[in-house]
């Protein structure tokens, strides 16, 4: 096997326990309408014999309603729907203490939202928004989550399914993984730089290229998986981990990876501008304290 | 530096950043953070030969609005489309952490603090999202800055501000939607895929990026405040922001929970019963949703003078 790309239901079974999915049902709640948000699978499982929530995008669904969702692209029925398996993933687990919250596994492989008129006469940026803070939310409230991009993980649908996760892996490039906000050769035209200019550039400031290896410098994807056949115990393996961490309260998710950043060499002046600010403020704090005494 | 009283009756369209940070807070109490002299400029577009700007194209800094300290954020469209890189991303998601980490120690000083004399942010956004010279640092940022909102949730009330050139376009179209409040004048534009980026995917037939009108009835203030996504619609002035921020100013963080459109399972309920609306009108045009929304004739309600649209509009329900 050379790729996943668009096989998320392939990788899916791959990564779970075997025939343990069961679609469309996430504690409570039941998703009844086949045709809502068909390119967005949602549902529970179980990975190494724990319960665990499973979102992920079939690649071969296509939505009648919204004809510019195809391929895996997140329009809006499957950026809510997404959004409503992680709050009944909350629901599921409200009264569980933060250590026994289930676990949620993205498998990312999106080519992008749905970029259409009538998406943004609705409001396209609400379904995808809604489905981060969903996630943000259920992170901050002890749910490990941890995404595994088996194939496309482009630009804004990487915002919108991954990058909220507690931490990301990423299949190795020569699987032909995608991350990037769009590739160098369109990034060279659109900002006038000469394609080798940015390549030779790119051997020593990861910012400019596309792929999972220099996201990984840049602290964006926590760990690469070398083979397919690593991707179920690799996910396995973070769960257990962000379980300890997350005890200890150590950073994960967003602020994780910018710190993973730094340490990696990738990001760099993210923490300079951030110490600098925070002395700044520090320095005039008291002219915005409450004046009454 | 502009005089402040003569900021307040400036076009917020036509203002810098920087202008519209020190006009949004009270005469004299703005103090920028990482502001030019600290010149914290972006590294990446020195590697690529590029011009910076020693604010990396955003003013960031706190004010004060009566008793309420307020954390501005304000992005200048005219450096690099106020597109958000490493540095960009890092002042604004510092901003939002000073504001919070300022909440909670107010808070611990005083538990029965006046709600008045806690944090407020406020974000006048000017940007089509990710900077593509640093486009991965630019993408982290932004996940960074929805996750500092989520955090921000009941302890620090986020206001958007939308009206300048440049709208309010790509992962930023999201990060707005995002906060708490949003504001916009009619001359805002918010989405989340640019008019131009359309035209590309369905054709100059369905989407003419070039015709205005069209543009700005999907995306403009009209239609959003139509739509509920934007909460307020204010006059094309500095001091009509300031005005209804004054206003937000007085509330406290519980009650900003109401103005929200996503960030619960009840308002995805809400947002899902609209987009069941929208795969069975498959509206050709954001008018045919503002006559489903009540308002018999929305050409002439899009041409009245918007002091009559505020009167006059009706807002969809779902």
């Amino acid at each position: 096997m050379d790729t996943l790309i668009g096989q998320g239901l392939v990788a899916l079974e791959m990564i779970v326990d075997p025939g343990s999915f069961a679609r469309d049902r996430v504690g409570a709640k039941e998703f009844t309408d086949e045709s809502y948000g068909p390119g967005a699978v949602v549902g529970t499982a179980t990975l190494d014999g724990q319960t665990v929530t499973v979102i992920a995008s079939d690649a071969e669904a296509f939505n009648e309603k919204f004809p510019v969702v195809y391929a895996g692209i997140i329009g809006m029925e499957e950026g809510y729907k997404m959004a409503s398996a992680v709050y009944a993933t909350l629901a599921a687990d409200r009264d569980a203490p933060a250590s026994a919250k289930r676990p949620i596994v993205l498998i990312v492989d999106t080519p992008g939202n749905g970029p259409g008129k009538v998406e943004e006469i609705f409001g396209m940026n609400k379904a995808t928004g809604a489905y981060q803070l969903a996630l943000a939310e259920a992170r901050a409230a002890g749910h490990p989550i941890v995404a595994a991009v088996i194939g496309r993980a482009i630009s804004g649908a990487f915002l919108c399914h991954g990058l909220q996760a507690d931490r990301i892996v990423a299949l190795d490039a020569k699987f032909g993984t995608m991350i990037h906000v769009m590739p160098l050769t369109s990034v060279s035209r659109i900002i006038k730089k000469n394609i080798e200019v940015l390549e030779e550039l790119s051997k020593s400031n990861p910012v400019f290229a596309a792929g999972p290896q220099f996201f990984h410098k840049l602290g964006g994807v926590e760990e690469v998986v070398p083979e397919i056949a690593d991707l179920r115990s690799v996910v396995i393996r973070q769960v257990a981990a962000l379980r300890v961490a997350k005890a200890k309260g150590e950073a994960t998710g967003p602020v994780g990876r910018a710190v993973l950043g730094a340490a990696r060499g990738g990001r760099v002046t993210r923490p300079q501008v951030a110490a600098k600010m925070a002395a700044e403020f520090a320095a005039v704090a008291d002219k915005y304290r409450p004046q009454s005494a | 530096m502009a005089n402040w009283s003569k900021l307040q009756t400036r076009s917020f369209l036509e203002s810098s950043a920087r202008d519209r940070a020190i006009g949004l807070v009270d005469e004299g109490t703005f103090t920028e953070l990482a502001g030019p002299f600290d010149r914290m400029s972006s590294p990446h577009l020195v590697a690529l030969g590029e011009a910076v700007e020693f604010d990396d194209g955003v003013v960031t800094g706190v004010g004060r609005i009566g008793k309420r300290p307020v954390f501005v954020i304000s992005q200048e469209g005219r450096f690099i489309g106020g597109a958000v890189g490493e540095v960009g991303g890092a002042k604004m998601v510092t901003t939002i952490d000073l504001a919070i980490g300022f909440a909670d120690e107010l808070r611990a000083a005083n538990p029965k603090i006046a709600p008045d004399e806690l944090p407020l942010v406020a974000i006048s956004f000017e940007t089509g999202g990710v900077r593509l010279h640093e486009s991965n640092a630019g993408l982290l940022a932004h996940a960074e800055v929805m996750d500092a909102f989520q955090r921000a949730r009941g302890k620090v009330p986020v206001v958007a501000l939308i009206g300048s050139r440049i709208g309010c376009f790509g992962g930023m179209g999201f990060v707005a939607a995002a906060t708490d409040v949003i504001v916009m004048s009619e001359f805002g534009r918010l989405g989340l895929t640019g008019p131009e980026v359309i035209e590309e995917e369905m054709g100059k037939d369905e989407f003419d990026a070039s015709n205005r009108a069209l543009v700005y009835r999907t995306t403009g203030g009209r239609h959003k405040y139509i739509m509920g996504d934007c909460n307020f619609l204010v006059d094309d002035r500095i001091a009509a922001f300031r005005g209804q921020v004054t206003e937000l100013c007085k509330l406290p963080v519980g009650d900003f929970e109401q103005f929200r459109r996503i960030g619960s399972a009840a308002l995805v309920e809400k947002q899902m019963r609209a987009v069941a609306l929208a795969a069975e009108m498959q509206p050709k045009d954001a008018y045919d949703v503002w006559r489903r929304a009540g308002n018999n004739d929305p050409a002439g309600l899009g041409d009245a003078p918007v002091d009559d649209f505020r009167k006059q509009a009706q807002r969809l329900s779902v």
